[in-house]
């Protein structure tokens, strides 16, 4: 520290400690240097007179208040005052945005053109019951009657085919009785022929 | 103090969003203040009162351009003192800064009107930079860095500033001359 105006090195410190510029601890220490140094002590002590003197002269009270009633020139307007809120606040502004996207879904919804849709390709055509049934009676007809044809059909079918199995046994059978006659023949003559064989010893 | 410096802080965001009435609060809490200041500067009454209702006024024009609240107080007393320089440039031909005009003669409630007046006086006799300094420090407690921001100069030059009047003050103010003039 340099040497201040009354030759010691506290001089300056110790005005900005009177001035409240230093902190507690910096304090404590002039403090104790105020307790061995006469030159710093008669300094602060003609520093806080003085300083006490100003104070004397403390603050008047002020003669007329200020106030700013709500100036409609100075006010913002209300719409300023609402932009400003919202504008600065990322909370509000979200929330009317969302508000807002969802007023559109909503408007969007309720003023939805009708679907248009596709003509059908089968034209029906309008037809009465009595109509109707006919057309029934005579389909179930014509149903029964292919049936009657197709089982007709089958029936000869299978018939011919049970024919011809059975022609075909008793060809079968036929032959086997024939085959069984000249077998039997044989044996007769066989028979016949060792009989006069044995009859003629 | 803490608690206050924090109301302030939410009154500020208030005015920011164009709340009138905040801005009136405060108004009440700090124009007491500036007018005190703005009378010491200028030893008139309705020169200070005019000047404080124009400081307010660029204070609630201008306070969306203070970013940090915590500096409202040296915020709001730049302005005060620009309007000080404005009004002491319109009328420099004419004000003589020693001269008494209108001065306010209703001392404290707890000193004698001679310390009163001896006090006034003394600071008179400085010069206008010097007054304004010990103004700033003793009357309002600003810190050497605030009121180098409030003055827009070197914080050496604020602190010689205060030193230099404080100096002549103390002269002034222990000499065995005010002494006598007080007992007279």
């Amino acid at each position: 520290m340099s040497t201040g105006a009354n030759g010691c090195e506290y001089s300056e410190v110790l005005r900005e400690y009177a001035l409240g510029e230093l902190s507690r601890s910096a304090g404590e220490e002039i403090e104790s240097h105020l307790a061995t140094c006469e030159a710093c002590s008669d300094e602060w002590s003609t520093l806080q007179f003085t300083l006490a003197a100003l104070r004397s002269d403390g603050d008047h009270e002020i003669p007329q208040r200020i106030a700013f009633v709500s100036d409609k020139v100075l006010a913002p307007s209300g719409f300023r005052r609402f932009f400003d809120a919202v504008w600065n606040s990322g909370p509000k502004l979200a929330f009317l945005s969302a508000s807002i996207l969802a007023g559109a879904i909503v408007f969007s919804s309720m003023h939805r053109a009708p679907i248009m849709l596709q003509p059908a390709l089968v034209q029906t055509a309008s037809v009465s019951r009595a109509d109707l049934e006919t057309a029934v009676r005579q389909a179930v007809v014509k149903v029964r009657e292919e049936d009657a044809k197709n089982t007709k059909l089958l029936l000869a079918a299978v018939e011919k085919k049970y024919g011809e199995k059975q022609r075909a046994l008793l060809l079968s059978v036929d032959e086997n009785f024939q085959v069984m006659q000249k077998r039997l023949s044989s044996y007769t003559m066989l028979a016949s022929s060792d009989a006069s064989r044995s009859g003629g010893q | 103090m803490i608690f206050r410096a924090v109301e302030d802080t939410d009154l500020i965001a208030r005015v920011k969003r164009g709340d009138v009435q905040a801005f009136n609060l405060l108004v009440s809490r700090w124009e007491k203040r500036i007018y005190n200041y703005l009378f010491r500067l200028t030893a008139n009454s309705e020169d200070a009162l005019d000047l404080s209702q124009d400081v307010f006024l660029k204070a609630y024009q201008n306070i969306r351009k203070l970013d940090d609240p915590e500096r409202f107080p040296a915020w709001l007393f730049r302005i005060a003192h620009n309007e000080a320089q404005s009004l002491f440039r319109k009328k420099r031909p004419e004000v003589d800064l020693n001269e008494d005009l209108g001065l306010h003669m209703e001392p404290s409630h707890t000193f004698s009107l001679d310390l009163s007046l001896a006090v006034t006086a003394a600071l008179d006799r400085l010069s206008p930079d010097q007054k304004e300094a010990v103004v700033l420090k003793v009357y309002q407690g600003f810190k050497f860095e605030e009121m180098s921001e409030i003055l827009s100069c070197p914080v050496s030059t604020v602190k010689s500033r205060v030193y230099t009047a404080l100096d002549l003050l103390k002269t002034e103010l222990s000499s065995p001359k005010q002494a006598r003039k007080g007992s007279s």
